[in-house]
């Protein structure tokens, strides 16, 4: 599965290198990461990720294949 | 109910140093590190008190539960424990840390912190010993005490969201609701803990502070920038606080950022405008400000749980970082302060900086764990050192480190052993030395494979003689010898078992006295190991040496598995010799032992539970003897040692033979089990089922023939040789098989009782009725006070008529005939009743175990009978007692046999 993670506002290089398994792109005060997701277990990490970086997450969806 | 209020300092009370070594229950990690973790982190000189948040608080001291909820950097901590400090009483403090992921761990800690946050816990408490659960007993224990106890304990928990365990929610949830007024618990978390939060909130039982609390006002943050001496018109800090949230590591990140600047306030006018994440711009503006030393060692840092300057030092390999944190924490910059000179970076932060560092330098991490493994081994610090020498991936290093403090037991027995497992598990194949070898094989026998397990022993061995004994190794070779010991038990090898014993008895003297100390596991297995291979072998007495050795030892967590193991061969010992009332009372407690200490189920080699239903089957209480052979099987004891898989097999065949089906008996009697030397018990007990099988097929020949090929008849078996011989008509060779047994003393009443039956056999065959009855009634005698039934219903026939005379009949009656006999006369063709209670039990123990059979616990049991707690306990021991079981379940079961329910 694919899921992208909206985040509130534009992330350093440095921090989204915190995800090194998604890509990113900054759009309108979010940033946007989104790659493939393994499983449950992923994504629950990357929203704790989320977390104990300090981002708040505003959206996330999963992808149509 | 008011309870009385301790006016203690708490912080004071809580940081005295050397506090760890009064507290009972000693940290079992042996983590030198936890009184950091129950310390309140201390305030710095910029922390702003907010006092409708406080005010808020004191109503955690009304309600049971409080939980204190927000994001990362939200300040919680710093809330809490600015409020805890200024109580005036003392507060049990914990931080969670992901590290400890099982229930066992956690409780551990939570009792350390309450103990050491003033609670007066009795030592019958316990301590959970294995890190994957607790005993619900424990808990049990703990919340009684919490409720009996005349001033409740504040329980924190900080960083709750790191515990990911789901049942650690239902055990706080158990603990909370039963220790009713005696705990108050306050939860500190990013997220919602499992908890059922709508119950305590429809009940008006939860104090929260949510992140729409914890948000700072306009002019909470004026005031917090004012400490940062800054000052700003209101507009601007309510443009500040709109762009945070109210965020207090925003605000803090953006105090610290404008203090630099020239233009304080052009500087946030910017920042605000900005659209950046908030934390990751700050951080890195207020990086960028540092000096080069600062920013160097923040960014090295990031890879520790926690530190002092000396370890940052070995990190940074410069000798600055004492003034360097002094300075950051006064400036509450990233940095906390958790007392005895150790910091933490704030957990934000600290995630914010590794990702800082892996950009900066990558492949630097491995390097610092490297370091800081080194740096920890030499304070002693071994679970931080094992864990950062893995994360370097360093394998030699780190299976030194655990062999060198003779930690190796620790795999097989202690709350880490999980976590030591799991961290060995992931070495890398090619790593060499013997410290490694040493670890691959124990983990290999802690699975019970021997093959592999000695493969790489003998690896082992050959890398400590090519290092040549330069005496720096006797660790390695300790660890060593208990590897070999434990070989020895599983293959059944009693010489391997004392070369490895004598080695080791050598070895102490090289080793360091403080490490022989601080692992008493490591001796107790040992011995243990030793004692099982030596049973094995038949040598009883050089066993019972060994295994008392440990029984009388050292008596702690660590040493519980080994104490369990070896009563319970000891009661193997006694029930072996037919002492079934010693093996009994032995086997009862090793499972005590197991149960202090929460032993998980299965634990060990089960052995204990294997004696008792031998013993039951004597007793002739057939479906409880059933019920523990499946208990023992379910789901399987950890160690299949050649002991309790013929132990097992002698039980379950005696069990079928006692069911009448001789067939199903031979079949489950042990086959060769390919041990190292053969064991005379398992092998005559083997020969003494196959005869009896013989015998109830009516062979006596043959029964005769399969004891004769047995060396050495032991005195159970000559007995059995002389009921084949009785059979088969020899009755004199019976009676000088019978004289022989006279001479030894060794024998208990399982054996001599059926001495003594087949003698009153014999003398009934020769119509000597005198002799019947005064070796009958003797028999009776003997067999009464242990319950010992089986041997009069093997007797055949002719025994029905004799009991069925008056003076037996009192003898017998209300053990093994009904006390009232009914007519057609007493019992020996039908099975006779289940075992009736040896005491009585009194009408109050009657009421409190009818409504433990309901489910009851003993607070509501305790409140449904007007009386205290710790009376109903009292009753609930009596009848444990009465009922010679030790939980609850097995009272209710055994009552419900009783038909006392």
């Amino acid at each position: 599965m694919r899921y992208e993670i909206r985040v509130k506002g534009h992330m350093s290089e440095t921090l989204a290198k915190a995800f090194p398994e998604l890509d990113h792109v900054v759009m309108s005060g979010h940033t946007v990461l989104f790659g493939p997701v393994v499983d449950e277990a992923h994504l629950y990490g990357l929203l704790a990720r989320c977390q104990s970086l300090g981002l708040v997450v505003v959206e996330m969806r999963q992808l149509p294949q | 109910m008011t309870r009385r209020s301790v006016v203690v300092n708490a912080v004071a009370g809580i940081d005295r140093p050397g506090t760890g070594t009064t507290i009972p229950c000693v940290d079992p990690l042996g983590d030198p590190f936890l009184r950091t973790r129950i310390a309140l982190p201390a305030r710095p000189a910029t922390f702003l008190r907010r006092e409708r948040l406080v005010t808020r608080l004191d109503r955690a001291l009304r309600t049971p539960l409080t939980m204190v909820n927000g994001s990362a950097g939200a300040g919680k901590t710093l809330l809490v424990a600015d409020w805890a400090a200024g109580l005036g009483r003392p507060v049990a403090w914990l931080s969670t840390e992901s590290a400890d992921q099982g229930p066992g761990v956690f409780w551990a800690y939570v009792l350390h912190a309450v103990r050491a946050g003033g609670a007066d816990l009795p030592a019958e408490v316990g301590c959970p010993v294995d890190a994957r659960r607790v005993d619900h007993t424990l808990l049990a224990r703990l919340a009684a005490e919490l409720n009996t106890a005349e001033q409740s304990v504040v329980l924190v928990l900080d960083q709750y969201d790191r515990v990911s365990a789901p049942e650690i929610a239902d055990q706080l949830e158990f603990v909370l609701r039963h220790a009713g007024r005696g705990l108050r618990l306050v939860l500190v978390t990013r997220n919602e803990p499992l908890l059922p939060l709508h119950r305590y909130r429809a009940d008006g039982e939860m104090t929260e502070i949510r992140d729409a609390e914890l948000a700072f006002t306009p002019e909470e943050a004026a005031l917090l920038l004012d400490l940062h001496g800054l000052s700003l018109p209101l507009d601007a800090t309510r443009a500040l606080v709109d762009r945070t949230h109210g965020w207090a590591a925003g605000l803090r990140l953006c105090a610290l950022a404008a203090q630099e600047s020239p233009d304080p306030e052009t500087y946030l006018k910017e920042f605000e405008a900005g659209r950046s994440t908030v934390a990751d711009y700050l951080l890195a503006e207020v990086l960028k400000q540092r000096t080069p030393q600062t920013q160097d060692l923040l960014l090295r840092v990031s890879v520790l749980q926690r530190f002092c300057p000396e370890l940052a030092n070995a990190l940074t390999e410069r000798d600055d970082a004492e003034s360097i944190l002094v300075e950051l924490h006064r400036e509450n910059a990233f940095v906390e302060d958790l007392g005895h000179a150790w910091y933490r970076l704030h957990p934000l932060f600290g995630e914010i900086l590794r990702a800082h560092l892996r950009v900066r330098s990558p492949g630097l991490e491995q390097e610092l764990h490297r370091r800081a493994a080194g740096w920890l081994r030499g304070s002693g610090h071994l679970q931080e050192t094992l864990a950062h020498g893995a994360a370097a991936g360093d394998w030699e290093f780190t299976a030194g480190a655990l062999v060198d403090d003779l930690a190796i037991g620790q795999l097989f027995t202690s709350l880490c052993s999980d976590d030591l497992a799991e961290l060995f598990s992931r070495m890398a194949p090619e790593a060499s030395g013997a410290a490694t070898h040493l670890v691959r094989a124990a983990r290999d026998l802690c699975r019970c494979d021997l093959d592999r397990g000695l493969v790489h022993l003998r690896h082992a061995e050959e890398a400590l003689d090519s290092a040549g004994g330069t005496g720096g190794d006797a660790t390695a070779r300790l660890s060593w010898a208990l590897l070999e010991a434990m070989v020895a038990r599983l293959s059944g090898s009693p010489d391997r078992a004392k070369n490895a014993a004598e080695a080791a008895e050598r070895l102490r003297y090289e080793v360091p006295a403080h490490l022989l100390d601080k692992h008493p596991e490591l001796t107790a297995l040992l011995l243990t190991h030793l004692g099982s291979t030596l049973l094995w072998a038949g040598r009883f007495d050089a066993a019972s040496g060994a295994l008392s050795t440990v029984v009388g030892g050292a008596r702690g967590a660590s040493t519980a598995l080994a104490r369990q193991e070896s009563l319970g061969h000891l009661a193997m010992i006694d029930y072996l010799h037919g002492w079934l009332g010693r093996a009994e009372r032995k086997a009862m407690a090793a499972l005590a032992e197991s149960e202090r200490f929460g032993l998980p189920r299965p634990s060990g080699s089960g052995v204990e539970r294997l004696v008792l239903a031998g013993v039951a089957v004597d007793r002739n209480e057939l479906t409880r003897a059933r019920a523990l052979l499946d208990e023992a099987a379910d789901p399987g004891p950890v160690l299949r040692d050649p002991v309790s898989v013929a132990g097992r097999a002698l039980v379950t065949s005696r069990l079928l033979l006692a069911r009448g089906d001789p067939r199903a008996a031979l079949a489950a009697v042990a086959a060769d089990l390919g041990t190292e030397v053969v064991s005379p018990w398992a092998e005559s007990q083997s020969a003494m089922v196959a005869a009896a099988a013989h015998l109830a097929e009516g062979r006596p020949q043959s029964a005769a023939e399969v004891l004769r090929r047995v060396p050495d008849g032991q005195p159970a078996c000559a007995v059995e040789a002389a009921r084949a011989q009785l059979a088969a008509g020899n009755h004199e060779a019976a009676i000088t098989l019978l004289d022989r047994l006279r001479t030894d003393g060794r024998a208990g009443p399982a054996v001599t009782v059926r001495g003594l039956l087949l003698r009153a056999q014999a003398a009934d065959g020769a119509a000597d009725g005198a002799a019947v009855h005064r070796l009958v009634g003797q028999a009776l005698t003997d067999a009464r006070r242990e319950r010992l039934r089986r041997p009069f219903l093997e007797s055949g026939p002719w025994i029905r008529g004799v009991l069925g005379t008056p003076a037996l009949q009192k003898l017998a009656a209300g053990w093994l005939t009904p006390a009232r006999p009914r007519r057609g006369g007493p019992a020996g063709a039908e099975p006779p009743p289940e075992p009736l209670v040896v005491e009585a039990l009194s009408g109050r123990e009657t009421d409190v175990l009818r409504r433990l059979a309901q489910m009851m616990s003993t607070e509501e049991i305790a409140a449904d009978l007007h009386v205290s707690v710790n009376t109903v306990k009292t009753h609930l021991k009596s009848v444990y007692r009465k009922l010679a079981v030790n939980r609850r379940n097995d009272a209710v079961r055994r009552a419900r046999e009783l038909h006392l329910l």
